[in-house]
Formats: structure tokens, C-alpha cells, sequence
């Protein structure tokens, strides 16, 4: 359970926000830390700086709470089931939400229902499972509502690709079937844009 | 949506652009970080229009916990401007209202009205008035709510003054005096007003297709306050009031107001107010169509208010929208309907004449289209001092890292969520004597090489005219009564006029082009035989003193005169002719024309008129004055000429103009 194994990416997408993208198994939530290794999800909080772990089973997610934590009013002495529409609780103060949007992906979505957010502005997290979707629908991981198309953002083979039915482009190049999106990537197409950031 | 700067693009020491938020009335705005990582929106101003930054710098340093604040202005290689700002995250007013369709809860509505009253008493306090509030420029970070673009509101609306690009989304929130150039403080309690009203109904009082007719809803209308919670009507109502004077007189007021209204209230009582609390916030169709799409025929929102004549032109446009609706396969099948009707009914030859002619004037088109262009000095909505048109937004490729892009103007007004009202022929507008001009001698010019086109496809591609002679006949007459419908037609353009009067008018002129129609043979010394291809029915025919058929197989002037009377005063020909219409060339449009001028020839074929010649006459005028008449594209419609802002002494003040639209409207 630790949050080495995580791979962050930003997502900064034109007109919609930005957003951080997990890649891993296991997401550890706390402070951030000038000194060791931040927490995957950062909280400019007072909570401590490895407070509690998200982790995907192979059917559910799981909440295993190192500091006071609990979800939807419920304590979690050790573990508990995450469910979509759970509020999950830090140190009494910190809220998140956790979902999962679409029915058609374990993928979770976090987002910060108290003020306390990491160091800079972010609209939410992904906790990538399978893949994401990004795109006009509200029960899109992402809501983009002025998209034309949904964009499929998963992971492969250690790398992070996107999928759409618009016609993409990657840094000028079209993409005929999935492309690869690397640090720095700017995806197009007709009516949207996002950079990809790869977080150290 | 397109930018014109990518991510990682530093158009200003010291900032980097990570995303772009959105566009703006006046502008783009993107999220950029500093070199040490703050964060910050950076605005970028038009430079296409004149710049009026003293009111930014005056409201440079004002501080308040609900303004967003301005840090900088600060002006990048190019010399535009760009105004550094605090970068507020969260969801605005705008996005929270679409959460909430049928309106918020009360808490919420006090929520945001506590901080926009702050904001905008601080800035009224120092004698400054916002000027363009709405929903789109109110935030929410975290629990602060703030009110942005302060300072940059004269700006913005002398830009849009002067640009004339007035979308409806700007004109929601927009008090009656503005329109006679009257921007008090009471223009803020006026849109405070309409945004408390949004907030608890969940749709702005005044709504409508187009930004005039809107305007005129402001001016004349009455909003509908019953649909609120009963103590909170007399509030609204006086935020609302027509008259500054008589309005509430500051935004704290309104506020007080508020608050007693609904202290001790059971707030959750009345209907608009319960419809809040769904967990899963959905998108109602009228907040999309606001945020989306214009362009959809309006729906009253208040239906009990409809009058009978809206309800007429409500039952015409949806009949006219109704064919486009209709799927294509059963287009197919209305139109083989039509087809069969047509071969049945012997008619089938002036229709073929037609298609060949309308396939020839279409396959012309393209070819036209280059032309007019270039041969058209003044379109509405391009500068009328030959300065350059401002070049549209192309799409705008991913650029490299650091790449500086090309700079291409933005359009001044291209509002994210707003995009600008449909256009019609019925749309009252401003059009300069000299614009006025321009279009007239352009679009006869032109209908001179249009009709020598048409006639010159019909020449080649029927047997119905025998010699050159005879093409000459055709192509004047054609080209004659092209100008008969172009010039008043023109004349009458953007001006409100009943549609009977301009049909007796067309129907009138239609007699003299009928007159030359029937003596200008004797003078090309035409074989009437060989044109007219005498009826067999040879019989007389006296009506009253007027002779409609000889005897002799041939169609008397009269006969003539009724002809075109009839086929000037059956189709609303300023519609074809109008720069609004909705595409240049509408086959459908001529090919109605046909079915008309087939109606009408065949009428007169029992006093021996020829009727192929005639149904192609109607095809060919209509395609010629299609291809001929001045034409505005959607994206460049205006409603004032670009240079010349509405000014009360002008041609037409905005009050007349709207006057104007809603007598059009009902008219259409």
C-alpha cells in the first residue's frame, strides 16, 4: 500500500478544467511533504501525510484509514467498501466525494467537497481502473458539456493512450486508432483540447 | 471552441498558459501559472476594437472581498492587452443555475445575492457602475462569491457598441434606459433583479428568438411574477420596474427587500422553490437551448400569454420548419407524391423545364457566389470604409511547445455559451442610404449576368425557345421583372411593411412587366406562332371591358398583365430577394415559385396562354433573383451598420427598431 506505484498524470483541458489522472492500484491520500515522497492525492490539509488509502480490488474499491477517517458518517477502524455517492471524511474536516460515474467503468472519481484542495486548483481526481471517459454526458468521469464526442482515456502496457470516434490528433499528428499520450501530449479535435502532463 | 493560445504558450513574461477557461464577451480567458506558480486568469483583450482602459486602471486597485480582484495590465509583443487577474476556481453563477432548471433553493439564492449585493454596493459606494452583470460574471471560490470583469464593463460595452455584435446572452440582464444609452446604477438593480428571478424560477423573465425582440420584451413587457412565491412579486417587481426612476433605488434595498420578504417564510412552500434538492441536478431543455443554441424557434414560455397573432406565426414557422424535420426518406416519398401529382396532372413539362433550369442556375452558383463576392462592396456587418472585414477563427492546430501562434483577431462578441440570435427577412434592422444604395445597383447589375445565365440554360437545354430572337425576348423579360422585384423589394428591406400592401404594390408593377411582356415581341418581330404556340382554344373571351382572348389562338395584353400581377403578388418576393434570407439559392424556394407560376400560367391557358413559358418564366425570375439580390452570410448578420452604433438621432432608434421587429414579427 503505497503510493509509489501510483502514476499521476494532469489533464488541463481547454474550456472544461483540470484534472489529475491516478494510474495504480493503490491512491494514498495526505499532506504533502517537502521532505519524502508526497501522498497521491495531496491535500493541503491538516491530516497527516499518509492518512488514508484508496485500493481497488477486482470488483470493489476499498477505504483503508491510517488517521481518523470515516465514510458517509460511518468510523473506518481499519477498511471499509467505498460506494459512488460515499463522502469520505479526514480529520473531521477534510470531505471528499468518491463515485463512479459510469456504469460502464470501475474508474472512481474523487472530488473536493470541502475547501481543502492540493496546491493548486484542480476540479477533481481520477482513480483510472480500467479506462475514463471524458465528454458531454454528466455521467462521463469528465463532463465536458460542450463536446462534441466522448474521448477514452485508458491505460496499456505502462502507457497512457486515448481513444475517440471524432478524428484526434496528437501534437499535429492524427490519430487513427489509439494514440499515445506522453508528457506534454496536447490532444485536438474538432472542439476540444487537453494537455497531458505527467506529474513527478 | 478555438484559442488562439496553446497550452504552454507565454505571451507574457512570466506566465505560462496551462489551459484556456473560456471565451469571454470581449475576449479569451486562460489559466496560467507564474514562473513561481501562482495562479492567475489572464484575460486577453480585444485589439481590433479601440481600447477604453481608463476604466480598468481607475478600478485597478479597488479591494473587495466579492470583486475578483485585478492584479495587472499588462501588454504583450504584439501590443494587446491582457488583464492579469485573480483566478477564481469553482462553479459560477452561470453553471449553478443550469444545476438547478426549475430554480434554487432559498438559502442558495441568498447565498449568491449576499455577495453580489456587497460587491456591487463597494463599487456603486465609489460611483462605478458595473454595467454588465450576469450570471457568467459572478464566481463562487469556495464559499466567496464574486463578481469579475469590474471596470472592464465600459469597455465592454463600447466594444459591443461599436461592433454591433450583441448576443442574446448579453441582453438577458440588459435594463430598458440601455438602450437609450442611459447606464445608471439602477442598470445593476435592474439585472440583479433579473438574476433573482432566474435564480428562484429557474428561466430569465424575458426571453426570445432574437436579441431585439428581447429588448423589446424589456422595454414592453411585463415580467411574469406569478410564477414566484407571492411575498417575493412586489420585490421583483420593483427591481424590474421599466422606469429608473421609479425602480428600487440601490441594490442594498433590494436586498433588505429580499430578506424580509422570505424571513419566516416556509420557504419551501412554493412551487418554484421546491423543485430544488433532486441529488442528480439535470439540464433543462430551455437552459441548454440558452447555453447551447440559439437557434431554435422559440418557445413562449408563458403560453397564456400568447396572442392570437403569435400563435398564427408560431403555427407558420413550425409549418415551415416542419418540412425539415420531416426525415429524409420521407421527403422521398411526400416529394414522388408530388412528382406523380405533377405527371398526372399534365403538367409535366413545365416542371421538367424547371428542374433543368433551377439544375443549370445551381450548377451556376458556385461559380456566381466568387463573383458576388468579390462584386459586392457592401454586405451588412462588413466595414463600410473598406477597412478589411475582421478575419474569422480558423482552427487553430496544436502547437508546438512554446510556440508563439499566429495571432488572429477574435471575433469581438463570441460568447461561450451564447451564440448570436437567427436573422430573418422579418428581422427589423438599420440600413444605411448608401449600404441601401450599394445593394440595389449590385444586385441589378448582377441580375443582368444571372438572367443571361438562366436564359442561356434554358435556351440550350429546351426546345422552348426556337431562336436567338426568342432567347432575347425570354432573358429581357426575365431580367425586366427581376428588377421589378429587386428594387422594392431592397427598398423595403430590414423596414417593418404588411405583407398584402407589398403584394398589391409588387401585383401593380407586375401589370407594366405583363404590358411589356406582351408588346415587346412586335418589336424583336418575334413569330408569335413559334413562341407563343397559339392555344388551340380559339374562342373569345370578354371579361367586363376587358378582352383576355381574341380568338386567335393567342394570349392578349391583358392576359399578360394578369399573368405577371398574379405570379408578382403570390409569393412573398421580398423574401428571396432580403440579404437575411436563409441561404443564397433555395431550390425548394424556387422550385414553390414554379409550383406557383405553374398554378397561375395554367389558369390563363384557357385564354391561350402559353403555359410552359410562363412556369419557367416564374422558375427563371426566382433563380435570377436568388443568384442576384445582395446576400448576408448567418455569421456576419447585424442588426446596425459596424460603424455607426444606434444613436438616437440616427435612422432608427433602438426603440423603433424594436417597435419595427415586433410589427415584422407578427407579420411573418
Amino acid at each position: 500500500m503505497n503510493g509509489s506505484a501510483c502514476r499521476k498524470y494532469m489533464l488541463w483541458i481547454d474550456g472544461v478544467g483540470a484534472w489529475q489522472l491516478c494510474v495504480g492500484e493503490s491512491f494514498v491520500i495526505g499532506a504533502p511533504s517537502l521532505d519524502h515522497e508526497s501522498a497521491d492525492i495531496a491535500l493541503l490539509a491538516n491530516v497527516s501525510r499518509k492518512h488514508a488509502t484508496i485500493q481497488r480490488n477486482s470488483t470493489e474499491w476499498r477505504l483503508y484509514a491510517h488517521q481518523p477517517t470515516s465514510v458517509s458518517g460511518r468510523t473506518i477502524a481499519d477498511s471499509g467498501v467505498l460506494r459512488s455517492g460515499d463522502q469520505i471524511c479526514l480529520a473531521e474536516r477534510v470531505k471528499l466525494g468518491f463515485r463512479t460515474p459510469c456504469a460502464l467503468s470501475s474508474s472512481a472519481v474523487i472530488d473536493f467537497e470541502s475547501d481543502h484542495r492540493p496546491s493548486h486548483s484542480l476540479d477533481g481526481i481520477i482513480l483510472l481502473a480500467d479506462h475514463c471517459l471524458l465528454g458531454p454526458r454528466r455521467d462521463h468521469h469528465v463532463w465536458c458539456s460542450e463536446w462534441p464526442e466522448m474521448v477514452v482515456v485508458f491505460h496499456q502496457d505502462g502507457e497512457l493512450r486515448c481513444r475517440s470516434k471524432a478524428a484526434l490528433s496528437i501534437d499535429g499528428h492524427i490519430v487513427c486508432d489509439a494514440g499515445l499520450l506522453r508528457h506534454g501530449s496536447v490532444l485536438t479535435s474538432e472542439g476540444l483540447r487537453f494537455r497531458v502532463e505527467q506529474v513527478e | 471552441m478555438k484559442f488562439t493560445f496553446a497550452p504552454e504558450a507565454r505571451p507574457l513574461d512570466g506566465y505560462t498558459i496551462k489551459r484556456a477557461i473560456h471565451r469571454g464577451g470581449f475576449g479569451e480567458v486562460y489559466y496560467a501559472l507564474s514562473d513561481a506558480g501562482k495562479e492567475v486568469a489572464l484575460k486577453l483583450l480585444n485589439n481590433n476594437l479601440e481600447i477604453e482602459l481608463r476604466g480598468v486602471t481607475q478600478c485597478l486597485n479597488l479591494k473587495h472581498q466579492n470583486l475578483v480582484t485585478i492584479f495587472d495590465i499588462r501588454q504583450d509583443e504584439d501590443n494587446d492587452h491582457w488583464v492579469v487577474m485573480e483566478y477564481v476556481s469553482g462553479r459560477g453563477l452561470y453553471e449553478t443555475l443550469r444545476d438547478y432548471p426549475k430554480g434554487m433553493p432559498v438559502q442558495e439564492v441568498l447565498n449568491w445575492m449576499t455577495g453580489i449585493t456587497a460587491g456591487l454596493s463597494f463599487l456603486h459606494d465609489r460611483g462605478i457602475v458595473h454595467r454588465d452583470l450576469k450570471p457568467a460574471n459572478v464566481f463562487r471560490d469556495h464559499n466567496a462569491i464574486k463578481v469579475g470583469d469590474v471596470g472592464l464593463s465600459k469597455y465592454i460595452s463600447e466594444s459591443r457598441r461599436s461592433a454591433q455584435t450583441q448576443s442574446v446572452g448579453t441582453v438577458y440582464y440588459m435594463a430598458p434606459e440601455v438602450a437609450r444609452g442611459r447606464y445608471g446604477r439602477e442598470v445593476d438593480v435592474y439585472a440583479l433583479g433579473i438574476m433573482l428571478y432566474e435564480m428562484i424560477t429557474g428561466t430569465v423573465p424575458f426571453d426570445g428568438q432574437t436579441t431585439a425582440e428581447i429588448l423589446m420584451k424589456h422595454l414592453t413587457a411585463d415580467p411574469d411574477v406569478s410564477v414566484l412565491p407571492k411575498k417575493l412579486r412586489p420585490v421583483i417587481s420593483a427591481a424590474l420596474e421599466k422606469d429608473p426612476d421609479k425602480r428600487t433605488k440601490t441594490v442594498e434595498e433590494v436586498d433588505r427587500q429580499f430578506r424580509l420578504a422570505v424571513a419566516g417564510e416556509n420557504i419551501s412552500a412554493p412551487v418554484p422553490l421546491t423543485a430544488f434538492a433532486s441529488a442528480a441536478p439535470v439540464q433543462s431543455v430551455d437552459a441548454q437551448r440558452r447555453s447551447h443554441e440559439d437557434t431554435v424557434v422559440d418557445i413562449e414560455i408563458h403560453p397564456e400569454r400568447t396572442t392570437e397573432t403569435n400563435a398564427t406565426k408560431n403555427a407558420i414557422t413550425s409549418l415551415g420548419t416542419y418540412w425539415s424535420a420531416l426525415p429524409a426518406p420521407l421527403q422521398w416519398v411526400i416529394g414522388g407524391a408530388v412528382a406523380l401529382l405533377v405527371i398526372e396532372s399534365g403538367m409535366l413539362r413545365p416542371v421538367a423545364v424547371g428542374g433543368m433550369i433551377g439544375g443549370a442556375a445551381y450548377l451556376g452558383y458556385q461559380l456566381l457566389t466568387t463573383f458576388t463576392r468579390e462584386g459586392q462592396p457592401v454586405e451588412h456587418g462588413t466595414p463600410t470604409n473598406g477597412e478589411p472585414p475582421p478575419p474569422q477563427r480558423t482552427n487553430q492546430p496544436a502547437m508546438a511547445k512554446d510556440a508563439r501562434p499566429a495571432r488572429q483577431l477574435p471575433p469581438a462578441e463570441l460568447a461561450k455559451k451564447y451564440r448570436p440570435a437567427v436573422y430573418t427577412p422579418a428581422t427589423a434592422r438599420t440600413i444605411s442610404r448608401r449600404q441601401r444604395a450599394t445593394d440595389v445597383s449590385t444586385s441589378v447589375s448582377m441580375s443582368l449576368a444571372a438572367a443571361a445565365l438562366v436564359t442561356t440554360a434554358v435556351y440550350f437545354t429546351t426546345d422552348l425557345l426556337a431562336d436567338v430572337a426568342q432567347a432575347v425576348y425570354f432573358g429581357t423579360i426575365t431580367m425586366l421583372a427581376a428588377w421589378t422585384l429587386i428594387v422594392p423589394s431592397k427598398l423595403w428591406e430590414g423596414r417593418s411593411g404588411d405583407s398584402f400592401s407589398r403584394r398589391i404594390v409588387l401585383g401593380g408593377l407586375g401589370l407594366g412587366v405583363g404590358l411589356v411582356a406582351a408588346l415587346l415581341p412586335k418589336y424583336l418581330l418575334i413569330d408569335r406562332t413559334a413562341l407563343f404556340r397559339g392555344n388551340s382554344s380559339a374562342h373569345e373571351y370578354i371579361l367586363g371591358r376587358v378582352n383576355m382572348a381574341d380568338g386567335s389562338g393567342f394570349p392578349t395584353i391583358a392576359c399578360f398583365m394578369l399573368f405577371f400581377a398574379a405570379l408578382f403578388s403570390v409569393r412573398r418576393w421580398w423574401w428571396q430577394i432580403d440579404s437575411f434570407r436563409k441561404s443564397r439559392f433555395r431550390v425548394s424556394s424556387a422550385l414553390f415559385t414554379l409550383l406557383m407560376g405553374v398554378i397561375v400560367a395554367s389558369v390563363l391557358q384557357q385564354y391561350a396562354f402559353p403555359d410552359s413559358l410562363g412556369a419557367t418564366w416564374a422558375l427563371a425570375i426566382s433563380a435570377v433573383v436568388q443568384l442576384s439580390a445582395g446576400w448576408t452570410p448567418p455569421e456576419d448578420r447585424r442588426l446596425w451598420p459596424l460603424n455607426s452604433p444606434p444613436q438616437p438621432s440616427a435612422d432608427a432608434t433602438p426603440q423603433q427598431m424594436v417597435n419595427r421587429e415586433v410589427t415584422s414579427l407578427t407579420q411573418a
